[in-house]
């Protein structure tokens, strides 16, 4: 028995090990995030003629388990700019709280117009700046060790008036193609994007219907094979006339019947 | 004035030997000189108007707005120096981007007078600096709904956010106003400026309570009273400026914004009339007014 | 001049509530050579005249360009403008920076009139002695603003700081209605002829005294999107074609007169280039 006053009262050393205190250590390296905790799967969107489409489910999964099954990953800047996340939500939830405080710095330079009405919608702040903005972000933090752990999809106009689509990482890595897709979307959804749009030109040709409907399509597959997604999801439709969303839809005419084919899981031995 | 030339008016934070603090007593002269601006607090929101004189004809129209927007649901008008009332905004706009951060919600718009009227404050109490040269009208509607988290992705707990009382009213219109000592008082009508005499004679007599005017009888008053107050045989032209905020289920959803141009127009065809109407009132009554002062 | 106790200061209001340290620093503006501006639809320019210490010596900037899309004139401490100068350039590279756009030019003057304020509020400091033009365009198109040492910032639909410049406002505010709809070339010839009444008697607009500023903001056909034009200065022999355009002979004389001056710029243009 350790006798001693400054170690009356703690867990016992022969038993539970010295206590760590390098936490109270400052100055000497650390440790920032490793993994994402709560996590988001993945993110499509596909441009159109007049727009962009973007679809997420609605699931935050927990490891594997499916912790919440309402959360929101489709975030909208002004009515002209579609934010989509996949990865951390704490992470996400972090940048909506920025991107809060870029709207309201937007909204303080608007009011100071002459007419506002009059000239609402092309003044403000474009996707592609917003884009900007957040590349420069998700490097910065990256930079410093302590990266935010999304890939984001950013979809909207720039500054030409023409639809735009890009994406960035954690790592800071961004780009721009005709239809977009994170995480398992990536591997599953952005083939069957490609076959209808692999080329802007191709994509310039698509009507939105088409295109919702691709989407759709996609998310109907994705649900079929990701482990970590939800038959709820959301989808928005970014034009000039604004954004439509719709936060609560449920995946459509699903048909579970090829899933008796499929051999090698679970208790199956054969 | 009769302490000028006794020394105790030279510098900031200094009492004379009567108690008197010169330097914040002579800043309220700064907004004095201003045009005048007004608030109105009814039922189901608050107006805000100024009287912009028009110093240049050079000056682009409608281009230099003094009423800005702290956060989504509240506002500022000051009269005095404008600068001030710029550095004024700058740090009403940080506190409630703090309060953000901190509370991961808008900030309500008593706290905010609170907090700028001890920023004011804080400039009365040292030799370094001057107090700020403005008057401040802070006009807000706190939201009477559960608001998200900033941040929220889900529905959230089925409590709400917490520290709500769902058997009591919550939120409403405010309307604060605060002097370059830090002094704020909550108001019904406020006015400062050159012309507040006159405005302030008007707001009183206004009927602010549940069966009084409604937003948009206000704006029409607002319009009327800046008409009222405004002094022709001294100032030049000047620019009506009008912004309001409402609740959720009013016209500006909850937002602060400028009164939209149709309204304005309307209310300020009114206000020309009423003005021309009671000419020969309006002479007696000033009269009677300055007599009073 | 007399002194009087409230004036040592800047963090001294007289009984008056007035500031007078800020009002002698912009006593200095009034000192600065003469600076106009004016915004059209399409362009913002400004026009200066520069001084010259004594005959053999050059002529004092007063043109700075801040970044593709502003530029400012200035009137009053030259150092004091560099300062001021210098913030606004790092400001709108730093928006370019994180937002990959044209800074909007409100904003940028914001920054200046909080930080002029700042000044007059605090013991130990002193108002900046110079007053601004700044030019620019931005998404909402082209724009003018006046800066003072006070910090009041405004946007001007034209305007003219520094010494006799009443004369010129008042060219300006005759020639008011004209403005919003006239061409570049239109603009900087107002610009120059509201120069011309601030001049003192028997001085004239040179190349080696003026300096002209333009920037520009040009819509594609559908009018969807805009194009900057940049902000160009124009100083020696480049304001000669300008100048031949209000000068006096072309003023008052017939379409023979106009061709005759015009005959040695376009010569003088082959030089140059």
């Amino acid at each position: 028995m350790d006798h001693r006053p400054q170690a009356w009262g703690r867990p016992r050393d022969d038993v539970y090990g010295a206590y760590d205190g390098s936490y109270l250590n400052h100055g000497g390296p650390k440790n920032a995030t490793q993994s994402p905790v709560v996590t988001g799967t993945s993110v499509i969107a596909l441009k159109f003629k007049d727009g962009v489409v973007m679809a997420a489910d609605n699931l935050a999964s927990y490891g594997s388990l499916a912790r919440f099954t309402d959360v929101k990953r489709l975030h909208t800047f002004h009515n002209t700019t579609i934010l989509g996340y996949g990865g951390d939500v704490s992470d996400m939830q972090f940048l909506s709280r920025l991107i809060l405080q870029i709207e309201l710095h937007q909204d303080y330079e608007l009011e100071q117009l002459p007419d506002i009405k009059a000239q609402r919608g092309q003044e403000v702040m474009q996707a592609n700046n917003l884009f900007t903005f957040l590349k420069k972000q998700m490097y910065h933090c990256r930079n410093h060790f302590d990266p935010l752990w999304n890939q984001i999809l950013i979809a909207g106009f720039d500054d030409e008036r023409k639809p735009f689509l890009s994406s960035v990482d954690l790592r800071g890595t961004s780009f721009s193609a005709p239809s977009l897709a994170t995480g398992f979307g990536a591997a599953l959804a952005q083939p069957i994007m490609r076959k209808y749009a692999d080329t802007e030109e191709q994509a310039a040709k698509l009507t939105r219907e088409e295109a919702v409907e691709i989407v759709k399509e996609c998310m109907k597959v994705l649900f079929y094979r990701d482990a970590r997604s939800l038959d709820r999801y959301s989808i928005a439709v970014v034009t000039k006339d604004g954004i439509d969303l719709k936060e609560n839809e449920q995946l459509e005419k699903q048909s579970w019947a090829f899933a008796e084919r499929i051999k090698g899981y679970g208790t199956q031995t054969v | 004035m009769t302490s000028i030339g006794t020394g105790y008016d030279l510098g900031n934070s200094i009492f004379s030997p009567d108690g008197r603090n010169f330097q914040v007593e002579y800043a309220a002269k700064a907004v004095e000189n201003g045009g005048t601006s007004i608030g109105i607090r009814c039922k189901d929101g608050v107006v805000l108007a100024v009287e912009k004189i028009i110093t240049s004809k050079l000056l682009k129209p409608g281009a230099n707005k003094r009423i800005a927007t702290v956060d989504k649901h509240m506002g500022v008008v000051y009269s005095g120096m404008v600068p001030d009332g710029r550095q004024f905004i700058d740090r009403a706009r940080d506190e409630a981007r703090s309060w953000r951060d901190t509370f991961k919600t808008p900030i309500p718009t008593a706290d905010l007078a609170s907090r700028m009227g001890g920023y004011l404050q804080a400039y009365t109490l040292y030799q370094q600096v001057r107090p700020f040269g403005i008057t401040a009208i802070v006009g807000g509607f706190d939201s009477e709904l559960e608001l998200p988290v900033d941040g929220q992705v889900g529905s959230g707990p089925s409590c709400g956010a917490g520290g709500k009382d769902s058997t009591k009213k919550h939120g409403g219109p405010f309307l604060y106003m605060i002097e370059p000592s830090g002094l704020y008082w909550g108001y019904y009508g406020a006015a400062t400026g050159k012309g507040r005499q006159a405005a302030k004679a008007e707001l009183e007599k206004l009927d602010f309570s549940e069966e009084g005017i409604s937003l948009e009888q206000a704006v029409k008053e607002a319009a009327r009273i800046i008409y009222v107050a405004h002094d022709d045989s001294k100032d030049k032209e000047f620019e009506l400026e009008m912004s309001w905020i409402s609740g959720a289920d009013g016209p500006t959803k909850g937002r602060h914004m400028e009164v939209p141009k149709e309204l304005r127009e309307e209310a300020e065809r009114l206000a020309k009339k009423a003005v021309a109407d009671d000419d020969s009132d309006e002479e007696e009554e000033k009269e009677g007014e300055k007599m009073e002062e | 001049m007399f002194r009087n106790n409230y004036d040592n200061d800047s963090v001294t209001f007289s009984p008056q509530g007035r500031i007078f340290q800020v009002e002698y620093a912009a006593e200095a503006v009034k000192q600065g050579s003469v600076v106009v501006g004016i915004a059209s639809k399409t362009h913002a320019v400004l026009v200066a005249i520069k001084r010259n210490a004594e005959e053999l010596s050059s002529y004092q900037k007063k043109l700075f360009p801040i970044d593709e899309h502003v530029g400012i004139a200035i009137a009053g401490l030259t150092s004091d403008a560099r300062v001021l100068s210098n913030f606004m350039k790092q400001q709108c590279l730093g928006h370019r920076l994180s937002y990959g756009r044209n800074m909007p030019i409100r904003n940028m003057v914001d920054q200046i009139g909080s930080k002029a304020q700042n000044n007059t509020q605090h013991y130990g400091k002193r108002p900046y002695g110079v007053g601004l033009l700044i030019a620019g365009v931005d998404n909402t198109g082209p724009h003018l603003f006046e800066f003072q040492p006070s910090g009041m910032t405004e946007e001007m639909q034209a305007f003219a700081i520094g010494a006799r410049s009443q004369m010129a406002r008042t060219y300006l505010e005759k020639h008011l209605e004209s403005f919003l709809d006239s061409s570049r070339e239109e603009l900087i010839s107002h610009g120059l002829k509201a120069l011309k009444e601030s001049l003192v008697q028997d001085r004239e607009l040179t190349v080696e005294n003026t300096s002209i500023g333009v920037v520009g903001y040009v819509r594609n056909e559908e009018g969807t999107s805009y194009k900057v034009e940049p902000f160009t200065l124009y100083d020696g022999q480049d304001v000669s074609e300008f100048l031949e355009k209000v000068s006096d002979a072309n003023e008052g004389g017939g379409a023979a007169t106009a061709e005759e001056a015009a005959a040695p710029e376009g010569d003088s243009m082959e030089v140059d280039s």
